[in-house]
Formats: structure tokens, C-alpha cells, sequence
């Protein structure tokens, strides 16, 4: 199984890709309007909208500067516009993006006027559509691919039914070779002294306490507590009663596997195997964050049905629900819903899910690209100056 | 209705539950079977409380406390918020 080969791209850096995608990355709010233009002129290409890049300092702004260039640098997008208002932050994000050689263009608002900007952008991007639909597929090893692995609108059936499931594929993934990367801090609470215990090294084990403990202490000096929000009310809806409770579901999916290190977030991993992200546990938030640390492909296991999607990478959905696959099928990719009635095991719901994410990477649409779910939700860590 | 650990305090019920109804259980972990009646109407998805538990006793769910009872609960009865309470968020 390990040999499992599937026809993806390679790009210039070497990386592994299972999408082909022409990126327009608007550096900032006011952006985003010439970007969208963009892509409805070109066929083909997706403007990354999203509200932030104005008078960002400190932290948050390296992490916005990450998260926009760890986007444009996801092997799945094969080229490059970034769209700016001025040239120095729109260049840095463009200078980022090509250090993995692939093609990228910038185009600044001022001085221009989004109409101008709108039509040289629009022939950049063209050229680029041309350059993407020519790149030949090649061979690529299914350990190759960089997973991101998230559960959602959780309830009792995904520590039941989908997320057991999740474990059996990265389990494999990982024996493979692959990288995988998971998240969600506060939604370890209860369940955090087992996750601890599983990292491979003592210095990443207090990594992880530390970050676990800033983000308590963060709660704590905003006088706040999560009652309410963690769990949410969707997860109250679907029978899940307490914080704890929600993360006994959560590490389910996790298996039993060891964990390499912890990233900062949109961190690449430094090598292959299994990392933990200091992410929120919002699906929009992390799917971005592990995109923007190049996962390629991801997984969101749900219970009462997150539709989310990701503008650059495949999501898969599953869900053993039965309500949920039946009332929402359209939004879920595999439904193992046979879990809870006993009439699928969980090694073949495992299955199932493997030959999923094999036909996902040799390119069977996900029902989120389908049905345009391409949410892109950059993390900001405190207010702009 | 499912079970993940033998001596978990609660089971999810995968239909929707009548009062009165007899419930087949099964606990995941080693297969074996049992059977409790339900004295409260649980919604798919929602735990039932396998024994009786103490006001302020923990609520083990996966082998683990998963929070405690805010008040008495009896065997068979709806377990969630009105009557479980986390542990650590309050």
C-alpha cells in the first residue's frame, strides 16, 4: 500500500501538489474588490477575499504575512497575483510567494486606479491560466501529500463514527510517510495530559504545555470563559455536554499516533510525521492556517454538518450522523453513518476513507469545491494600530 | 445505544427514545450487550445515564471524567447540560 501512486503535479520547488490552481491574493480589504473583478473576468481563477492588511503590527502582522504567503506558496496553486494598495507590502507577500519558483505578479491600486489595475492583473492572470493548464500531471506517492486533519460541528457521533475513522487513515498516512498536522487548543481541554503524553521528545511535550497554558492564560486575562462557545451551541444541539466531553470525541481522531512537534501557526512542518498547530478551533481559521502551512489535502469529520470548504485545498467531509447525511448530503463526501448501526466495521469505514482521499488527490471535486465552499479566513492574533 | 468503555457512566442513544422504551446497548470496546430502559424521551445523538449517579460525582464517558452531575441523575434518565456540568469551564 505504501507504493499507492496517484497523477498530480510537481512544482518548481519539487513539492507535491493534487490541485492546479491561479491564485489572486488581494494584500488587503479595500483589495479585494479589483481581485474579484479579476476572477470573474478569467475563468479559472479565485480571488482570496478576506477583510484584513490594514495597520497590522507586531506578531499579527508577521502572521498575516505568513498566511499570505504560506497560501500563495501551497503547492495545489501553480501560479500567482497578488493585488495591493501600495508596492512594499504587496511586493513582500509576491517576493515570498516566488521564492518556490513559481510564477507570480503584483499590481499596486495607487497611482492607477482599480480599472487600470483590473485589466493589466486580468491579462497577468490570463497568461498564468495558460501556464497551469499546461503543466503535465505526473506520477506522485500518496505520501507525499500533506494532510490537515480537523473535526467539526462535532457532536456524540464523531467520537462514536467519523473520527475513529479519521485515525485509521492518518495512522496509515503516517506509516507511510506522510505529514500530517492537527489543531484546535482549546478544544483539548480535558483531554490536553493525553495529548501531552503522546509527543515524541520532551522539549516538544513542554512546547505543547506552554502553548496550551497561553492560551488558558489568554482566556483568563480577557476575564472570559468559553462556557457557551466551547462546547458550542451546535455541539450542545447534537448531545454533547461539556468542554471535556467534546474533547474525548476530538482526540479520536487522532488515533494513537505519536506527535513530532508543535508549529507555530501557518508554520510548515520542518519534516514529515505528525504535528500540532496552535490554531483556533473555528474550521474556517484553521483549514486557512493549515493551508497556509501547505497541507495539500484536509480532512473536517463532522456531526451535525460543517459545510466548510477551502479556496486552495480539497475537504473532505465525512460524517456518521445518519440525520445529518441524510438532510445534508449534498455537503458530506463519505457518509459512515453505517458505523453506529453496526453494519459497517471500522476498519472498513477506514477504507472507505482511504480510497477517498486517493480519489480526491487524483482529482475527484470535493462536494466543497463543488458546491463553492472556498472559505478563507486568515487568523488575527490582536487590534491594528 | 452506544458505549465507548465498560464503566463509562453514560451510553448515546442512535435513535430517537420514548420514555419507557427498552434500549439495546452495546459497548464498543469489548462487543458485549445489554439492555436499560429509558425513563426520560432522548433525542439521537443524546447519552443515557447507564447508573445512577450522585450530585457532584464524575460522569466517566470514554474511560474518562468528562465532567460531574449537577444533580442527582437515575439510571436510564437523559444526561446533558441541565444535569452535567463541566469540570474545568464554569
Amino acid at each position: 500500500m505504501a507504493g499507492l501512486t496517484f497523477q498530480g503535479y510537481r512544482r518548481e520547488n519539487g513539492k507535491a501538489a493534487i490541485r492546479n490552481h491561479v491564485t489572486i491574493i488581494p494584500v488587503d480589504g479595500v483589495s479585494n474588490a479589483a481581485a474579484k473583478n479579476v476572477s470573474k473576468i478569467i475563468h479559472g481563477a479565485e480571488a482570496l477575499v478576506h477583510p484584513f492588511g490594514e495597520l497590522q503590527f507586531g506578531r499579527d502582522l508577521e502572521l498575516f504575512f505568513q498566511t499570505m504567503t504560506g497560501v500563495g506558496s501551497n503547492p495545489n496553486v501553480a501560479a500567482a497575483v497578488v493585488i495591493g494598495m501600495e508596492p512594499d507590502w504587496t511586493d513582500k507577500i509576491a517576493a515570498g510567494i516566488a521564492g518556490t519558483g513559481k510564477p507570480v505578479a503584483s499590481f499596486y491600486i495607487e497611482r492607477a486606479g482599480d480599472l487600470a489595475v483590473i485589466e493589466r492583473a486580468a491579462r497577468k492572470t490570463k497568461e498564468f491560466i495558460h501556464y497551469a493548464s499546461e503543466i503535465k500531471p505526473r506520477e506522485i506517492n500518496l505520501a507525499e501529500i500533506i494532510l490537515g486533519i480537523k473535526c467539526s460541528e462535532s457532536d456524540t457521533t464523531s467520537g462514536l463514527g467519523a473520527n475513529p475513522t479519521v485515525a485509521r487513515v492518518l495512522e496509515r498516512m503516517l506509516d507511510w510517510g506522510a505529514t500530517v498536522m492537527f489543531g484546535e487548543t482549546s478544544e483539548l481541554t480535558g483531554a490536553e495530559h493525553i495529548i501531552a503524553d503522546r509527543f515524541k521528545s520532551l522539549e516538544e511535550q513542554e512546547k505543547f504545555r506552554q502553548a496550551y497554558n497561553e492560551y488558558t492564560s489568554f482566556i483568563e486575562n480577557e476575564h472570559a470563559s468559553l462556557l457557551g462557545s466551547q462546547p458550542s451551541q451546535g455541539n450542545i444541539h447534537g448531545g454533547l455536554s461539556t468542554i471535556e466531553e467534546k474533547a474525548f470525541g476530538n482526540i479520536q481522531k487522532l488515533g494513537n499516533a505519536l506527535i513530532d512537534g508543535v508549529l507555530a501557526p501557518a508554520e510548515p512542518p520542518p519534516d514529515k510525521g505528525f504535528w500540532f498547530m496552535k490554531t483556533s478551533s473555528a474550521a474556517p481559521e484553521v483549514l486557512t492556517l493549515f493551508a497556509a502551512a501547505g497541507a495539500t489535502l484536509q480532512i473536517v469529520s463532522t456531526g451535525q454538518g460543517n459545510i466548510v470548504g477551502c479556496p486552495v485545498t480539497p475537504v473532505i467531509k465525512l460524517s456518521a450522523n445518519p440525520l445529518t447525511v441524510s438532510t445534508m448530503s449534498e455537503h458530506i463526501d463519505l457518509n459512515v453513518s453505517g458505523l453506529l448501526t453496526r453494519e459497517i466495521t471500522i476498519e472498513q469505514a477506514g477504507d472507505m476513507l482511504m480510497d477517498m482521499v486517493l480519489r480526491t488527490a487524483a482529482g475527484r471535486l470535493t462536494s466543497s469545491e463543488v458546491l463553492g465552499h472556498r472559505e478563507f479566513l486568515p487568523t488575527k492574533l490582536f487590534r491594528s494600530a | 445505544m452506544l458505549v465507548h468503555k465498560p464503566g463509562d457512566s453514560t451510553g448515546v442513544v442512535i435513535t430517537n427514545i420514548a420514555v419507557g422504551e427498552k434500549v439495546a446497548g452495546l459497548v464498543t470496546e469489548n462487543n458485549t450487550g445489554f439492555e436499560l430502559e429509558a425513563c426520560s424521551n432522548i433525542p439521537l445523538g443524546h447519552k443515557i445515564a447507564l447508573k445512577p449517579v450522585a450530585a457532584g460525582e464524575k460522569i466517566i464517558i470514554y474511560g474518562w471524567s468528562c465532567g460531574y452531575a449537577s444533580q442527582p441523575i437515575s439510571a436510564g434518565e437523559h444526561v446533558h447540560v441541565h444535569n452535567m456540568k463541566s469540570a474545568r469551564w464554569r
